[in-house]
């Protein structure tokens, strides 16, 4: 019997396996001679230039430099992943520790923390350091827009946050935002340069939107950052565009000039 | 059909001379690649170079969808559409065109920008990306959860998107749903589907097809085969409500609400 299917004809028979090479062990991405620096030493533009009119040597370059890009975009996910595995667990030396020298951490209203030492202080504000019992501090990193600079030094990345929240005696709490990172490579290791999380909306688990709209705290008093907020807006039910870091896929516009909201608070027309 | 513990394919003239691992490996023989020219073997380099660079770009374009419908952004986010792309989403029907998408955008959901007390985030995951052999179409399979003031809701996508002038644009986006409840959650109620006239403007053309979500549920085609066996299998076009196969409830159930041909109609717009 005949049943029905929309499987892709081409995904199917003969399947495309493409050759695997076997590839040497060492990586002169990690080594901080990136392909890109061999580039630009031997002057080769990297714009296209149709394949047949490049030498092979130009060509090797070219190619290195575009895997050298794949290779930074999976590192820079690998190590937002990460950032969240131990944000969770409250392993705030270990979040703390990807970030630059300088780095600085922004989380909604609470201002903007910078430096190592200061990072891994303010995260204390979520709770002890390994994450107290009964508590619960998901913060879960997908929907990745990861734009690596040409010069593969430095990246930018939009993603989608879903909070989950709980302490003792207290009801959970859901809630959503969006992040806004950066990233450099320093001697061939990505770290976060910024960590912004712009807080969509918080609510009671048992009450939903319609009924709880938790708002942001403001700048703590305990430990108070070394700059106030990067942009002032509120969260849910107020509505705020974070800016997008990267231009819009087709039109390749730029996505800056998307007007905000009115804000009567704020006293955003 | 006798399987063999080790497939025919699997032996090949390398295995002697690099071992079972290496073989593994290499799936076209060393010979095979020294007599190729450096030329030959860097356009080889240049399609699987491309093909990671166009799965990436195709997901960032599905990515950038979510950001966009997240914040009301209608216009930029018919702008991610091909001109005679097509859109259809839940039970609605299909939308022909570009600008029927923003029509359809402008009109259901209203003007640009985010609205003060709405909540609608739509967030993307879970992608499987194909780039077709010749390099100029693409698949996803990929969902979204919905967090919003109505409640929760979980569309899937199987989204066709082409390559035009080295960009990459939807042509075909299907948001069929799996299931939407209140915030009370799908315990407690669900919508079964929507349907074409549920709220203006009507599609171009009816549903592709009439299925109910949860509790019912309905099996949306793969664009692609099994991984691992590299074949396509059947499921069925429509699925039935959940009940363990074999049972009488689920032998019922397959023929509750159903027409000669084997799909389910539409439900009646709830009363409140």
């Amino acid at each position: 019997m005949k049943r029905p299917t929309s499987v892709r004809g081409e995904l199917v028979e003969p399947r495309i396996r493409t050759p695997v090479p076997i590839r040497p062990s060492t990586s002169l991405g990690r080594t901080g001679v990136g392909m890109w620096t061999i580039c630009a030493a031997t002057l080769l533009s990297c714009a296209p230039v149709p394949a047949h009119a490049q030498s092979v040597e130009q060509r090797i370059a070219a190619y290195q430099h575009r895997i050298d890009l794949l290779e930074d975009q999976n590192a820079i996910e690998d190590l937002q992943a990460t950032y969240g595995y131990y944000f969770d667990k409250g392993l705030w030396n270990q979040a703390a520790s990807l970030f630059a020298p300088n780095g600085t951490f922004e989380y909604g209203q609470r201002g903007v923390y910078i430096g190592q030492a200061h990072v891994q202080r303010a995260m204390l504000l979520f709770g002890p350091q390994g994450l107290a019992a009964g508590h619960l501090n998901n913060h879960m990193l997908l929907q990745a827009v990861i734009t690596v600079a040409d010069d593969g030094m430095s990246a930018k990345a939009r993603w989608q946050g879903m909070v989950m929240l709980a302490q003792p005696g207290q009801n959970g709490i859901w809630g959503v935002g969006v992040y806004e990172n950066a990233y450099v490579k320093q001697k061939g290791v990505w770290k976060i340069s910024k960590l912004h999380f712009y807080v969509t909306a918080e609510t009671d688990y048992d009450a939903g939107w319609l009924k709880s709209a938790i708002p942001m705290q403001g700048p703590s008093a305990l430990f108070p950052p070394d700059k106030p907020p990067t942009e002032v807006y509120r969260s849910f039910p107020g509505v705020y565009i974070p800016p997008f870091d990267y231009k819009h896929p087709v039109t390749g516009k730029s996505l800056a000039d998307i007007p905000e909201p009115p804000d009567d608070v704020v006293g955003r027309k | 059909m006798a399987r063999h513990p080790i497939s025919p394919k699997s032996v090949r003239p390398t295995r002697t001379v690099f071992g079972f691992a290496a073989a593994l490996l290499a799936t076209v023989s060393v010979s095979a690649v020294a007599q190729q020219t450096p030329e030959q073997r860097l356009d080889a380099l240049d399609k699987r170079i491309t093909r990671l660079e166009d799965m990436n770009q195709v997901e960032k374009v599905q990515r950038a969808y979510g950001y966009f419908v997240d914040k009301g952004q209608w216009t930029q986010l018919s702008e991610l559409f091909a001109d005679d792309a097509t859109l259809e989403i839940g039970g609605k029907g299909l939308f022909l065109g570009k600008k029927r998408v923003l029509e359809y955008m402008h009109k259901a959901f209203g003007s640009d920008g985010p609205k003060e007390g709405l909540l609608a985030n739509h967030m993307q995951f879970q992608p499987v990306v194909d780039i077709s052999p010749d390099g100029k179409t693409a698949w996803v399979r990929s969902r979204a959860f919905v967090m919003s003031v109505g409640g929760w809701g979980l569309p899937l996508y199987e989204d066709e998107f082409v390559k035009q002038d080295g960009v990459w644009k939807f042509s075909r986006e299907s948001g069929p749903f799996t299931m939407y409840s209140s915030w009370k959650g799908w315990g407690h109620d669900a919508l079964n589907n929507t349907w074409p006239d549920k709220f203006d403007p009507p599609p171009d053309l009816p549903p592709t097809t009439v299925y109910l979500t949860y509790p019912a549920y309905w099996i949306v085609p793969f664009h692609y085969p099994n991984p691992v066996t590299g074949k396509p299998f059947p499921v069925e076009p429509v699925g039935a409500y959940q009940a363990p196969p074999g049972t009488p409830e689920q032998e019922a159930s397959r023929k509750v609400g159903r027409l000669a041909d084997g799909t389910q109609p539409i439900a009646q717009p709830p009363r409140d």
